[in-house]
């Protein structure tokens, strides 16, 4: 009798603990330590943590996973590089944490519902950036702090944070550097097609329309392109002449598609007419990955395909493999712009956004600031951007140049380690464009392709002038957060129909889309927009 | 299990060392219950606290507590969103379509498979067909675009051969429905076969032997013995067919789905998805998700009242 009291009692007991334990570990990682702004100082001056900190101290940073074949981007070569020359002389854990590309707001959101966000909150567009701080998801930053801890950065980046790193008057965004280079996304084209149908490389849109045609007559393929998932930049190749501030405003956005504007419906109907006359790849939409577009382009479906370069691209050996004879050109950015006028987005001159998660504690934070300065320093930049001397790249006059495939245990990703020193630069750079410029043509081209990269910079200078900057707000735009995703959805539903439907209903279509779209938000968007722009509240330079 | 509880009953008179007695006697089994017990507890009773969130306005920094009560708001607010009627439209349509064709077709084949008399042939047909169950959506429908897609599609490369032109399995709305119900039936068909061969395996023989007797050919014992033996059978699997009709598979439209046949594609599992998980929404997709379960729940109750009514014994 006694004996099965006690077991009623300890089971109970067991079952009440367990639920306890599953209840905490529930709700775990909300009400942890709460953050604070300071913590550092110690009579007034910051501590010293140069010959490291007492107790080790575990810093979490983040790292975009681009799904490279065969490259785990949180333990690899370099990440125990870094381990071993920054963190155990400090006593500093680094522990990276991957960050789908494609996947990065759900990513971080979930993780920061959970707890478990990296102590870098980082985004490369400033309107998400912000949705993060108005989650509430950043700590206010000290800059003198940054400035005690992280010298080098900050006098390279303390301009930049005064302008763009404020909302509401208050520090919260600290940056990467970015010395734009333009001639990294190169658009292919097929210059053997070109050939067969006797013509030269297309410079405005009219005239690659007649080589689209042309190719058509003579059975090759057809325009390549893939289904649109956000970064709308389709536009710039319609804007209008002398585009006013105030319209750049209030359209350009790189995640809400301006379909009211008129812009869009010159995009849309020369797509619509592309499509109806047999000339761009029926089933574009079908194509919801960028490997997509490429095996169209490889498998000679289709004639253009865009793409970031880079010296290990497998896309022209891919195409050479199946048709020997395959010859490409990089493509005049003038032949998909309206009388060749090639706008194109250009970008901020800072690279990543990022903020300091609001969990992080004040020696984290201190962490996270020496992490920067030592990856400012150019050794250690230069060896995370090129890797080892003799074994990934042999110096010539003065700039690293890769060996050709090189698959050592040292090898970098397939994007130079970029998504590790992003933190500090966007583009790898030597002290003059020149040298730059001449490290890029090995860099960004397979071996033998140099050419296209060389095309693409010239394209690039010659069109200088027709940069077009986006304004950035100096407060959120929180109708956006809120329907942007809507809009998202509903813009790939209309503009899939548009550019399908036959040319004689498109008008009626497009007007009745565009109430839709409205309805659905974008009204909203633009009227605290057109509020923000009476105010002033945007930065134009 | 009925004689079980009324030997509980006559022993009632003392019923406090009764109890004692036998839990002494069967502390073993519900130590073996204690593990199954804790699952249900963790993984299914404490996330309801997490439903709560419909009715906050989430922020993630701040957690499931320290969020703001915003009362019904964020059901305001999912109500009137352009894509949330169309949604409940849709998973219903789905779903009915799915009862209609996806539902009848296992008791069919069921009821077929069983008057086949050769048994390796038998087994060799079953075994082919419900191997598709174990595919994933994802590669189904990866096989349905290669076979399928106007443009490259197996199928519409051989209707153009013979002369006729492509059918856009996939990329019109309405025959986007008719592809997407007709993969349904052949991936599910054979796995509900297997339910119904094994209710049909329970039916006394002697019922068939009493009613050859009596001059019945196959058809009619198949109609009069086969089907009444494994009608309740049928109504279990009904009724709780009936309790997914809010749910339909998400996996099967999203993978299914494509930007140009869109009428069709957003159902309400699709729309907790895209809100939660693509744009970190929490608060509408739980209040959907929400919405979601008790219209099922009113779905299954209602179904249980009906097959009650009808003399059958019901889930419940």
């Amino acid at each position: 009798m006694k004996k099965s009291g006690l077991f009623k009692r300890a089971v109970s007991m067991a079952l009440v603990t367990a639920t306890a334990a599953m209840t905490v570990a529930g709700c775990g990682g909300k009400s942890t330590e709460t953050s604070t702004t300071s913590g550092n100082t110690e009579n007034g001056t910051y501590k010293d943590y140069k010959s490291g900190f007492k107790d080790q101290v575990t810093i979490k940073v983040p790292v975009y996973d681009r799904a490279f074949e065969g490259w785990n981007v949180t333990d690899n070569y370099y990440t125990k590089w870094i381990q071993k020359e920054f963190g155990d002389k400090y006593n500093v854990k680094v522990q990276f944490v991957a960050i789908g590309r494609k996947t990065e707001v759900a990513d971080y959101k979930q993780m920061i519902a959970a707890g478990t966000a990296p102590d870098i909150i980082f985004h490369y567009d400033m309107p998400q950036a912000i949705n993060y701080y108005s989650d509430e998801a950043m700590q206010e930053l000290d800059t003198k702090e940054i400035e005690y801890y992280a010298p080098t950065y900050y006098s390279k980046m303390k301009d930049t944070m005064d302008k763009y790193g404020k909302i509401d008057g208050k520090n919260y965004f600290f940056f990467a550097n970015r010395n734009p280079i333009y001639y990294n996304y190169v658009t292919l084209i097929r210059q053997d097609w070109l050939d067969k149908v006797n013509m030269q490389m297309p410079t405005t849109l009219d005239e690659f329309n007649k080589v689209l045609k042309a190719w058509k007559d003579a059975g090759l393929g057809k325009d390549g392109d893939q289904l649109m998932t956000g970064s709308f930049t389709y536009e710039y190749g319609f804007l209008p002449e002398n585009l006013s501030t105030e319209d750049k405003a209030l359209y350009l956005d790189l995640n809400v598609a301006p379909l009211t504007w008129e812009a869009t419906k010159n995009y849309l109907k020369d797509k619509n007419t592309e499509y109806n006359e047999g000339l761009l790849d029926p089933e574009f939409y079908l194509n919801t990955k960028d490997t997509d577009a490429k095996a169209d382009f490889v498998s000679g479906k289709t004639g253009v395909y865009g793409l970031y370069m880079n010296s290990s691209t497998d896309v022209i050996s891919s195409l050479l493999a199946n048709d020997k004879d395959a010859k490409v050109a990089t493509l005049n950015p003038g032949a998909l712009a309206v009388d060749g006028r090639a706008s194109y987005y250009q970008y901020p001159n800072y690279g990543m956004i990022m903020g300091i998660n609001s969990k992080t504690s004040a020696e984290q934070r201190a962490a996270v600031w020496m992490y920067l300065e030592w990856m400012s320093q150019k050794d250690n930049l230069f060896y995370l951007q090129n890797g080892i001397e003799g074994k990934n790249y042999t110096m010539k006059d003065g700039i690293a140049e890769p060996v050709a495939d090189f698959k050592g245990e040292s090898k970098l990703s397939d994007n130079n380690n970029k998504d590790y020193w992003c933190l500090v630069d966007e583009i790898a750079q030597y002290d003059t464009e020149e040298k730059t410029y001449k490290a890029n043509l090995k860099t960004l081209a397979p071996a033998g392709y140099e050419k296209l990269i060389e095309d693409a910079y010239n394209y690039a200078k010659a069109n200088e002038k027709y940069a077009v900057l986006t304004p950035a707000f100096t407060k959120t735009v929180s109708s956006i957060s809120e329907y942007s995703a809507d809009l998202l959805a509903m813009w790939q539903e209309f503009y899939v129909d548009l550019i399908t439907c036959k040319p004689e209903e498109f008008d009626a279509k497009y007007e009745k889309d565009c109430k839709e779209y409205l309805k659905g938000g974008y009204q909203d968007i633009l009227d605290e927009k057109q509020q923000l722009i009476k105010d002033k509240a945007y930065i134009a330079e | 299990m009925r004689n079980k509880s009324n030997k509980g009953k006559s022993v009632g008179i003392k019923p406090k060392t009764s109890t004692r007695r036998y839990l002494k006697k069967t502390w073993q089994l519900y130590a073996l219950m204690l593990l199954p017990m804790i699952f249900l507890i963790v993984f299914k009773f404490l996330p309801y606290y997490g439903l709560t969130i419909a009715f906050k306005n989430y922020k993630v920094a701040k957690g499931i507590t320290g969020s703001e009560w915003v009362g019904l708001d964020i059901f305001t607010k999912i109500f009137g969103k352009r894509d949330f009627w169309p949604a409940v439209k849709n998973t219903i349509l789905l779903n009915v379509l799915d009862l209609i064709f996806s539902f009848p077709m296992p008791i069919i084949l069921a009821l077929i498979l069983n008057e086949i008399r050769t048994k390796w042939f038998k087994k060799v047909t079953q075994t082919l067909m419900y191997l598709p169950h174990f595919l994933s959506w994802v590669i189904i429908a990866a096989l349905g675009y290669q076979l399928f897609s106007v443009s490259s599609g197996v199928v519409n490369i051989l209707i153009e051969h013979m002369g006729a032109s492509p059918i856009p399995f996939l990329q019109e709305d309405a025959w986007w429905l008719v592809t997407y119900v007709l993969i349904g039936v052949w991936q599910s068909m054979g796995w509900g076969t297997i339910i119904y061969l094994a209710a049909i395996t329970a039916v006394n023989p002697e019922l068939y032997e009493a009613a050859h007797i009596d001059g019945a050919n196959r058809w009619k014992r198949c109609l009069h013995v086969t089907i009444p033996c494994i009608r309740s059978t049928i109504v279990i699997l009904l009724i709780m067919n009936l309790g997914k009709m809010m749910q339909g598979s998400f996996e099967r439209v999203m993978a299914l789905s494509n930007a140009k046949a869109t009428e069709f594609t957003t159902t309400i599992p699709v729309l907790v998805y895209r809100w939660g998980i693509e744009n970190g929404k929490f608060s509408e997709a739980t209040a959907l998700g929400l919405f979601q379960s008790v219209i099922g729940l009113i779905l299954v109750l209602a179904a249980d009242k009906v097959a009650k009514k009808i003399g059958e014994e019901g889930l419940l």
